[in-house]
């Protein structure tokens, strides 16, 4: 029974059938949202106002020929792609979503999951710089470097911003840390200023604009993702888009209080909080333009960086009065 | 660590194909080679097979977003050659077209400046209001582009009282949306950041490299055909000449900024104005043999078009000197010491129409990489040579 | 220099119906003098070939059919038109022989699908005398 109750887990919710769902959902919400802000009309006839598109675009890359360079290192370039899924499916599994109750937790829940969830997710920009290091192609090289580069700019921020209401819960469990705030919703408020850093590093750490630099089209043709085409190019926006999910999710579990209410409820609850997080990273990506590799590392270190230890101060004074 | 990388001749970056070779070390970009004739079509040899008439098509069809520049360069030209005046009213039609022209393509190039720079959001905006132009000039001269509304010796429309309004209406909008784009250029923070400093030509290279259009512009050079050498009415019209001081890629912006707002206001001083009368006159067939050089401002800089005639009724020679070509050694210039980030951006700057820019001199072996320079008399020998000995096809097919 | 200076006007463009027209399912209308496809009034043509000689893609022809009997075929190859409307400037009657519609979307799967043909006998030209009638009426 708990076998099947595992492989359930896994393979349909919270795992890779509802990840596939649900991501596809959110690009399509992305692409939509966004290009309404452009006072156009985005996806419109793929299903019902275009739903299926991101599924369509998915399925037309898995028909597509699959080229691998000739000079690229080959069992690299081809284990990636799943490999990178395979991470950000695994962070999926520790978010407390099905379990948010303390009573009966998620088997997958356990003291530190939040420093682990964090450590899983900086898998993917590994993956990204591996490919574009394996593909050897120039415009790749590029990608790969830029890539590491922001990396150096938006992780310290991001996770001092994260790591903040975790101090304040005294715990670095996610579940004790929902469960915190849904007990006492106020103490909600001190932590926007970390919550806007985490977005702004979570658009980061998604590259897309104002930080799309690795796969800027205009200027490296594809970044990353210049020799990829076919089943593994396919991969890799799906192991983008599920980044998204499971990067909001974590910001939600964090910052807007966890998903509360049990089954039912709790999914209703997680679908609205990450759907709002996404209409965040939307209005951010409508708003600006694509900014230099130098200008990222400038930016994260004058404006992020401070601000993230600021909410960490907040954090440490207000525990001094709360307890 | 210095290696060489092209880009293009495809590239997303790239509208056109052209190869430019960069020297890199690191990010920055040490050196630039150009190489051109990849949009090569034969244009000039082909006017020589047209008669007057039939060019006026051909050389609209050199670009298409200038495409009423060639053709009204092309157009003064030959009605310099055949003494033919035309009537005040086609001239100020004549000169509507190209001022709306004028606005079309600024409008069109602050989305692609936009879009190079990564702010798709301000590429939407600005090519849904150009839709207002489009739409205009549809209203106009029956297409949105390729107007063809020039002929020999004035236009071949007339404009009526309800295109007249229609046109100061969408005017006020136009004008609204304008300020508003120079607002966010100028405002916007990512954006700024991307543009200010980048691509700098300061105001001597502009002079000695013979930069033309706002790239010289906004380098302070207050060079403009059509106040230098005034053709068609602009000697009538008030207007003032933009230019801007900073030099770089924010400067071109903010100088097609304001020459949108110009336009706008020549727009309607020619629709108040507008004289009565007919609007063309009769061009005879053929011109007396003699030679003529005709300027034009395009939205891109100065166009030059030199056509000779010996008698008959097709020309004996036509040369396009259009202004992106003039521009190429400037943003070798301004690329070097630049960064790859930067690279799209100046190069869209200069508003880059390669195709109007094609006039292959140097013929380079592919395989061995070797140069050679050949005339224009020797290659024209060498086509009618080849010409003479082509076996002759009895009823020719054409292969269409 | 304000951050966000755009946000107030993409925020109330969520509000506002898109800019775009979800075309083919619905359509713009184009402009009275819209410039389409030539066509020709055959009872009109006085065979002057004038559009021919003009034509700068060489896209009419006219060919003889019977010298007789005066009967002429214009081939129009659209697939060679420009949309240009020099034939039309071109043809000397009045009423004008060739006429532009209003039809754009015309692409085929084969270019000898795009060319479309008259038979016709040569229109009788009035003479000078009755030349000042607006609509000179030919005999066919």
């Amino acid at each position: 029974m708990a076998a099947l109750k595992t492989l359930l887990y896994i393979f349909v919710y919270p795992g890779l059938l509802f990840l596939f769902i649900y991501s596809t959902f959110c690009e399509w919400f992305d692409r939509k949202l966004y290009a309404r802000l452009q006072n156009r009309m985005g996806p419109t006839h793929t299903g019902r106002w275009g739903i299926l598109q991101p599924v369509a675009d998915f399925i037309k890359l898995l028909a597509k020929e699959d080229i691998v360079p000739e000079r690229a290192d080959k069992g690299l370039f081809t284990v990636l792609p799943v490999f990178g899924i395979a991470a950000v499916a695994t962070a999926m599994l520790l978010l407390p979503v099905w379990h948010y109750d303390l009573a009966q937790p998620s088997p997958n829940s356990f003291s530190g999951d939040i420093v682990v969830l964090l450590y899983i997710l900086t898998l993917p920009t590994l993956v990204f710089f591996l490919a574009a290091w394996s593909s050897t192609s120039f415009f790749s090289t590029i990608g790969g470097a830029r890539v590491l580069t922001m990396l150096f700019g938006y992780e310290v921020p991001l996770f001092l911003a994260v790591l903040s209401p975790a101090i304040m819960a005294g715990s670095w469990r996610l579940a004790e840390i929902a469960a915190f705030f849904q007990h006492k919703p106020l103490l909600l408020l001190p932590n926007i200023v970390g919550f806007g850093v985490s977005v702004i590093c979570l658009q980061a750490k998604l590259e897309r604009t104002p930080f799309d630099i690795p796969h800027a089209e205009t200027e490296i043709v594809g970044g990353t993702f210049t020799e990829y085409s076919g089943k593994k190019l396919a991969l890799f926006r799906l192991m983008t888009d599920v980044e998204m999910v499971v990067g909001s999710g974590l910001v939600a579990a964090v910052f807007l209080g966890g998903f509360p209410g049990g089954v039912i409820l709790g999914f209703v609850n997680f679908v609205i909080k990450t759907l709002l997080i996404i209409f965040l990273l939307s209005v951010i990506r409508a708003l600006t333009s694509r900014i230099r590799i130098d200008q990222v590392i400038s930016f994260s270190w004058k404006y992020l960086a401070p601000l993230a230890v600021l909410q960490l101060l907040i954090t440490i004074v207000l525990k001094g009065f709360v307890r | 660590m210095k290696f060489t990388v092209p880009i293009g001749p495809q590239h997303p970056a790239l509208k056109e194909p052209i190869s430019l070779r960069m020297t890199l070390d690191g990010e920055v970009i040490r050196d630039v080679d150009i190489r051109l004739g990849y949009n090569h079509r034969g244009l000039e040899k082909l006017a020589e097979e047209k008669t007057w008439l039939q060019n006026i098509y051909l050389t609209e069809r050199i670009c298409g977003i200038c495409s009423h520049s060639h053709s009204t360069c092309y157009t003064q030209g030959v009605e310099k050659l055949m003494e033919v005046e035309p009537p005040k009213r086609g001239i100020y039609l004549r000169f509507l077209v190209a001022e709306l022209e004028r606005v079309h393509s600024h409008l069109l190039w602050l989305g692609v400046a936009g879009h190079e720079a990564g702010f798709d959001t301000f590429f939407m905006y600005t090519w849904r209001d150009r839709e207002v132009v489009m739409d205009i000039l549809e209203m106009l001269s029956g297409n949105r582009v390729h107007y063809a509304i020039n002929t020999l010796g004035g236009v071949r429309r007339d404009i009526d009282d309800l295109q007249k309004k229609k046109i100061l209406d969408s005017l006020d909008t136009l004008r609204r949306r304008t300020e508003y784009y120079l607002k966010i250029g100028a405002n916007e923070p990512s954006f700024v950041a991307r543009i200010a400093g980048v691509g700098h030509l300061s105001k001597e290279d502009a002079i000695a490299l013979c930069a033309v259009g706002p790239t010289a512009r906004a380098s302070d050079v207050a060079q403009d055909v059509r106040k230098d050498d005034p053709y068609g009415m602009y000697a009538e019209v008030p207007f003032e000449v933009a230019t801007a001081t900073t030099c770089d890629v924010l400067g071109r912006v903010v100088v097609r900024v304001k020459e949108l707002m110009q336009c706008y206001n020549i727009i309607e001083f020619l629709l108040k104005n507008l004289p009565d009368g007919p609007v063309t006159v009769r061009a005879p067939r053929r011109a007396k043999p003699n030679e003529v050089v005709s300027r034009y401002e395009a939205p891109r800089g100065e166009n030059i078009h030199y056509i000779r005639s010996n008698g008959t009724d097709k020309p004996e020679r036509l040369k396009v000197r259009a202004p992106t070509l003039a521009n190429y050694p400037a943003t070798v210039v301004m690329l070097k010491n630049g960064f790859i980030a930067d690279i799209p951006l100046i190069f869209a700057a200069i508003d880059p129409c390669i195709c109007c820019a094609e006039r292959a001199v140097t013929l380079v072996n592919a395989r061995s990489g070797q140069e050679k320079v050949v005339l224009m008399s020797e290659l024209r020998r060498q086509a009618h040579e080849r010409w003479k000995k082509a076996p002759l096809k009895k009823d020719a097919v054409w292969p269409l | 220099m304000r951050v966000a200076a755009f946000l107030p006007e993409i925020i109330r463009h969520l509000f506002k119906k898109p800019a775009t027209v979800d075309y083919p399912f619905e359509k713009l209308e184009v402009p009275k003098d819209f410039r389409g496809t030539p066509f020709l009034h055959p009872e009109l043509c006085i065979v002057c070939r004038a559009c021919v000689r003009d034509c700068p893609a060489e896209a009419i022809e006219i060919l003889t059919v019977s010298e007789t009997d005066k009967k002429f075929k214009m081939v129009i190859h659209n697939d060679r038109c420009i949309h240009c409307a020099q034939c039309v400037e071109s043809c000397p009657t009045t009423p004008k022989a060739l006429e532009m519609d209003h039809l754009f979307e015309i692409a085929a799967f084969s270019r000898w699908d795009l060319k479309k043909e008259w038979e016709y006998v040569k229109a009788q030209v009035k003479p000078k005398a009755a030349a000042g009638t607006p609509s000179a009426e030919a005999k066919s």
